[in-house]
């Protein structure tokens, strides 16, 4: 698809605006025939032949239609604006939108600073195409067609001695366009590397500091930095070429009108005045080529804008709700049918391998494992955001891929390892999942989760407004208030991975107590590498390098004397000499 | 902590901006005079063949083709050609030097911006979305481009050509001169009445430029949650909001501009008439036909560098809109800089001492740290033990100096560490901190960041330290697995190994483990024991709070309760005295032996 079919349906839903911007611009490029024609009418009948009492006249007409064009150009440019925006809104939408549906697999392998290049930069380039080159490449064509038309009223050999450089200008443009096209693709992909690398930095300022590397980074900037200007004047390059040519060509059409012009009206073969008059017209001439190669060079900067934006957008996510999905309440029961997964990146290495499980509704289930043991990962499957490579999910008995993603989500929450919380207050931030939730059940949730308090002893409490990294909190702080994010959503399925980590005992236990009756009904999965947190459990399973190597619950664990024996010992016997974990 | 602003809040301009600010502009250019200047010799040169062309029309028409001369029109036009491949070559060399002088300045002022933002403090970081900051260094820049280099020298030509255009009107005829001059006062009036909207219309823009542009950040950044949360239906709303506003302020904004060239225009029109209307009286009289026509096409040469100059002055005021926030950003000042006369820190035993130390953030913001005093000899593991907010953190970033002390002074080896340069500080310390970054990049390159010289062989050993060597093998390219940002296909605690790694590597004298290991699980944590008695060994550690049989081996205790020093000591002596410390402990050996 060619980029120009690919933004036509954003331009269609504008075709009023389209059609009534179009008018506009036929009827000025008519208009802007009259002043020449004018000037060329006063010469030849006021000056030359003396009708003075015709010259007010011609000037009121000048005057009014000077007026009228310039309102209706006022009003097309303006027309045009809008179509843009309108467009840019719905390709901005479309691309949240997309965004929103690409799967994890898409968000680990792009980087953030590319996406933004998309969603800013090159739709920038994309308004530009819509608000400005269009209507230029619409005057120009009908200016060029109007000044073909009144010339050959005027004097036909003398302007098909000016139409005859047409083609050599046709030649200039096209070998132009093939080679601003690379050139400009080049200069986005610079671009995007570049803002890839300030928001990195910017994101990860803490590290910067804390290594001192900032001579470093300003070092690697600048590497980008000059590469993006090396790549804007490999464009200059291109323009330099065609550009002068260009220039040159439209300049010498006045050199033509002179020479051939004048010795037509020497041969006795034009008058003076129709002189005058085609010379008035030539700018109506030359200003289209003078233009050609700078709408080119545009139009091609377009091009190279969409082909990512295309691609994003074409973009197929793998996880999608199936055609037919049986909308279905959940009641909670988690099957693990003989699942093995892989990262798409790296088939090779299996995560998990011949996971069989069954988790009732209503029941906990611990797991256990070493860092990279695949416990993540298991919980990633429930909640759908991968697909299993082999084997099947199953929620309440039915495949997870036959359920609509977004029931799925809705009642399956995980509470993630690092908290991210959006630049907005505490309580909007919990209520995230559930905006409609009202104070008493945040409140509520919260002090379940141990956040109520130090919450309330926030500067404005709830309505104390974080950050992205919500830095200035201490983990235990962020993991409670992503806990309470995930209770005011009130699932079905709760996933609590690594949640408690940063937490002391006490406030640990504290927690769980309340979660015993607050989340009695929920099916829930703890992650976590203190038995502290897995002995109530209903059943608890040991992942080593993705396989299941225990399973039973606290007591059978421990007189099985394997891994899970081990860890409880050394946490006790840590203790013993001296205490295990702290806050 | 500073208060913070959200994507959705229109941020207040400290100040407008000012003529002094043009002065900065000129800062920026001075570096290009030179170029700038030939850049300008190259487009008066190409001008001449503008500024001949209508009076060799004159020529023409007046004297030539009336008196049938056709070698004096071939001779003519052979000259107006030459000019023309004159012109040619001037607009080649023009294209080339104006786009380089255009690029060179953008890059010397994002290198500017760049480099102050790594010399600003977390507050400055914390207290916005960063989207907002990444628009100032990447997409406001770039609007300056062709206003600094091609609007700037035009805007020069333009005055030359209105100045050569003015003295040729002048040569032919004064009166009407002085006639086409008339509705200049006219627009100066609509230039202003235009400009003072625009600049406030450019502003509302760009505020919401940077909303949206933050929400875009968070929307990515944050994809997980939302997904997670089954929240893409309300955000793709909230998105909407927001390119709703950026639209409104946008269509605003242009209808206010494009409003100064239908203005130009008419009054052009009725100058241009009002010479014909003029000259036509004096025909024959003072002027002649060709005088009259010449003139009227100097009228066009006129009007086109006022349009031009016009157009110019609305780019510029568009510019100030991105320039304002850009000076904005370059003017805040850093909060912890090298002061006069700082100096390097020699290598460091790794003795510290805290004397007195009080600490807040802002002068009218309440205290947080009150009195601190401690010491702690080279080589010995202090441990920080206390509540959430207690002042534990402060107290590490105090040390690394990210902050500088309100009251009292923090010195390393005796020396004060306010006296020093930063780089030479922080190139000793090694901060973990809790929240891990890793760069896109591949796995050796983050590691790597720790000690940029380090070869593969030294990588791979500080990574088998770490015991991050295991599941790094594991992956597909092993140390050349490439990861994106913050991680997200690694695990938490695969990430803190990696962290670990990277410290492990940057070799420093004094180290801070914040909260650093919490993800880590109890077997590789371990593994990792051995990895962490050989970083501890031989340097000054500082360890905030987790693992308590860390904390009991460490030579010095400190328990911080509501920004003070409530106990120090050995854990031994703190047992003995039954204090804060003791109760903290026995509470918890009460819950392991609940289990």
């Amino acid at each position: 698809m060619n980029p120009y079919t690919w933004v036509w349906p954003y331009v269609r839903r504008n075709r009023f605006q389209l059609i009534g911007a179009t008018v506009l611009i036929v009827l000025n490029a008519l208009a802007i025939v009259v002043a020449p024609l004018l000037g060329g009418m006063i010469v030849d009948q006021v000056i030359e032949g003396g009708h003075t009492e015709r010259l007010v006249p011609m000037l009121a007409i000048m005057i009014g239609v000077t007026l009228a064009r310039t309102i209706m150009r006022y009003c097309y440019t303006i027309l045009f604006e809008r179509l843009g925006q309108n467009a840019l809104f719905d390709i901005r939408h479309d691309l949240f939108a997309k965004l929103q549906s690409l799967d994890f697999t898409f968000f680990n392998t792009t980087r953030t600073g590319d996406i933004m290049a998309r969603l800013t930069g090159d739709t920038e380039a994309i308004r530009h195409m819509l608000c400005w080159v269009s209507y230029n490449a619409m005057e120009c064509v009908l200016w060029f067609l109007a000044a073909v038309i009144v010339m050959s009223v005027i004097n036909v050999p003398l302007m098909i001695a000016l139409v005859v450089l047409t083609p050599l200008i046709g030649y200039l443009t096209f070998k132009m366009s093939g080679q601003a096209l690379p050139v400009f693709f080049n200069i986005r992909q610079s671009f995007a590397r570049l803002n890839t690398m300030v928001e990195e930095n910017i994101s990860g300022n803490r590290v910067v500091k804390a290594f001192a590397r900032e001579a470093y980074e300003v070092k690697k900037f600048e590497k980008l930095n000059r590469d993006y200007k090396a790549q804007n004047m490999a464009s200059a390059t291109i323009s330099r070429r065609y550009l002068p040519p260009l220039d040159f060509l439209a300049s010498l059409l006045t050199v033509i009108v002179l020479l051939l012009g004048g010795g037509f009206v020497i041969a006795g073969r034009m008058s003076l005045g129709d002189l005058v008059t085609f010379n008035g017209f030539l700018w109506m001439l030359n200003q289209p080529m003078r233009m050609s190669g700078w709408l080119i060079n545009d139009m091609q900067r377009f091009a190279a804008a969409t082909v990512k934006i295309r691609a994003m957008m074409a973009a197929k996510p793998a996880i999608t709700t199936p055609a037919v999905a049986t909308p279905h309440v959940m009641h909670g029961a988690v099957t693990f049918d003989h699942v093995g997964f892989a990262y798409p990146d790296a088939p090779a290495t299996p995560v998990l391998d011949d996971i069989n499980f069954t988790v009732e509704p209503g029941q906990t289930m611990g797991v256990l494992g070493e860092t990279g043991a695949g416990k993540s990962t298991l919980m990633d499957l429930i909640a759908r955001f991968y697909d299993p490579t082999t084997g099947r999910v199953l929620i309440d008995g039915i495949d997870a891929k036959d359920w609509p993603v977004h029931t799925l989500r809705d009642q399956i929450t995980v509470v993630m390892q690092d908290l991210f919380l959006f630049s907005d207050t505490i309580g909007d931030n919990i209520r995230y999942g559930n905006p409609q939730a009202d104070g008493s059940f945040v409140r509520q949730m919260a002090s379940i989760a141990a956040a109520d308090q130090f919450i309330a002893a926030m500067p404005d409490g709830y309505d104390t407004v974080v950050g992205e990294r919500c830095v200035g909190l201490s983990g235990g702080q962020k993991q409670r208030l992503s806990l309470t994010r995930a209770l005011v959503k009130d699932p079905r399925i709760l996933i609590l991975d690594d949640t408690t980590s940063a937490l002391d005992m006490e406030t640990e236990a504290e927690i769980q107590q309340h979660l015993a009756t607050a989340a009695a009904h929920k099916t829930v999965f703890i992650i976590a590498s203190r038995i502290s947190s897995l002995r109530h459990a209903d059943q608890i399973i040991v992942l080593r390098h993705g396989r299941i190597v225990e399973r039973g619950t606290h007591d059978t664990l421990l007189a099985q004397g394997g891994y899970y024996a081990e860890t409880y010992q050394r946490q006790l016997g840590a203790n013993e000499e001296g205490g295990e974990d702290n806050g | 902590m500073a208060k913070r602003n959200t994507y959705n809040e229109d941020e207040t301009l400290k100040q407008s901006f000012n003529w002094h600010d043009y002065a900065r502009l000129g800062h920026y250019l001075r570096p290009y005079r030179g170029k700038l200047a030939l850049a300008l010799g190259s487009i008066l040169l190409g001008n001449v063949a503008l500024i001949l062309g209508p009076y060799l029309t004159k020529v023409a028409i007046d004297t030539i083709i009336p008196h049938h001369d056709m070698l004096a029109l071939s001779l003519l036009s052979s000259v107006f050609l030459i000019t023309l491949l004159v012109a040619w070559a001037c607009y080649r060399y023009r294209i080339w030097t104006i786009t380089e002088i255009g690029q060179d300045l953008l890059r010397d002022m994002r290198t500017d911006l760049f480099t102050h933002l790594q010399t600003l403090p977390f507050a400055y970081f914390d207290s916005r979305p960063h989207g907002k900051i990444l628009i100032r260094v990447v997409n406001y820049i770039n609007t300056l481009s062709d206003l600094l280099s091609n609007g700037l020298i035009n805007l020069i030509s333009d005055f030359i050509n209105l100045l050569v255009t003015l003295v040729f009107m002048l040569a032919i005829n004064w009166r009407l001169t002085l006639y086409s001059l008339v509705l200049l006062p006219v627009l100066f009036i609509w230039t202003y009445v235009i400009q003072v909207q625009q600049q406030k219309a450019f502003q509302a823009l760009s505020n919401k430029q940077s909303n949206l542009n933050a929400f875009i950040h968070e929307g990515i950044a944050g994809i997980k949650v939302t997904q997670g949360f089954a929240q893409e239906a309300n955000a793709i709303n909230a998105f909407d909001a927001v390119a709703e506003e950026n639209r409104v302020a946008y269509m605003r904004a242009v209808k206010v501009q494009y409003a100064l060239w239908p203005g130009v225009q008419n009054i052009a029109t009725l100058t241009t008439a009002l010479i014909y209307y003029i000259g036509i009286q004096h025909v024959g009289v003072v002027v002649s036909t060709g005088t009259l026509i010449a003139f009227l096409g100097y009228i066009t040469n006129f009007w086109n560098p006022v349009i031009n100059i016009g157009n110019f002055y609305n780019s510029l005021i568009t510019a100030t809109a991105y320039l304002e926030r850009i000076f904005e950003t370059l003017d805040e000042a850093p909060e912890v800089t090298d002061e006069a006369g700082a100096f390097t820190l020699p290598p460091i035993h790794g003795e510290v001492a805290f004397q007195d130390v009080s600490f807040k953030y802002a002068p009218d913001e309440p205290e947080i740290l009150h009195d601190v005093s401690f010491h702690a000899g080279a080589g010995e593991t202090i441990a920080l033990v206390g509540p959430t907010g207690a002042g534990k953190s402060t107290i590490i970033n105090l040390l690394s100096r990210f902050y500088n002390v309100t009251d009292g002074v923090v010195a390393i080896d005796g020396v004060d560490i306010s006296r020093v340069t930063l780089a030479s500080l922080r190139a000793q310390m090694g901060v973990m901190l809790q929240d891990t970054f890793i760069f896109s990049g591949t796995i050796l390159d983050n590691i790597r960041y720790g000690r940029l010289d380090a070869t593969e062989e030294d990588v791979i050993a500080a990574a088998k330290i770490a015991r991050a060597d295991d599941f790094i093998q594991t992956l597909a390219d092993g140390y050349h697995t490439v990861v994106q940002e913050r991680g997200v296909s690694l695990s938490a605690g695969q990430r803190q190994l990696i962290a670990f790694a990277r410290t492990l590597l940057a070799d420093p004298r004094i180290l801070i483990l914040d909260e650093a290991t919490a993800a880590i699980d109890t077997h590789t944590e371990q593994l990792l024991q051995a990895g962490l008695d050989q970083l501890l060994k031989g340097r000054t550690s500082f360890i905030v709070a987790h693992r308590l049989s860390t904390i009991r081996r460490a030579d010095k205790i400190l328990v911080i309760d509501h920004g003070r020093i409530v106990e120090s000591g050995t854990h031994d002596a703190l047992m003995a005295a039954h204090g804060a410390y003791f109760q903290l402990y026995d509470a918890q050996l009460r819950m392991l032996q609940a289990l």
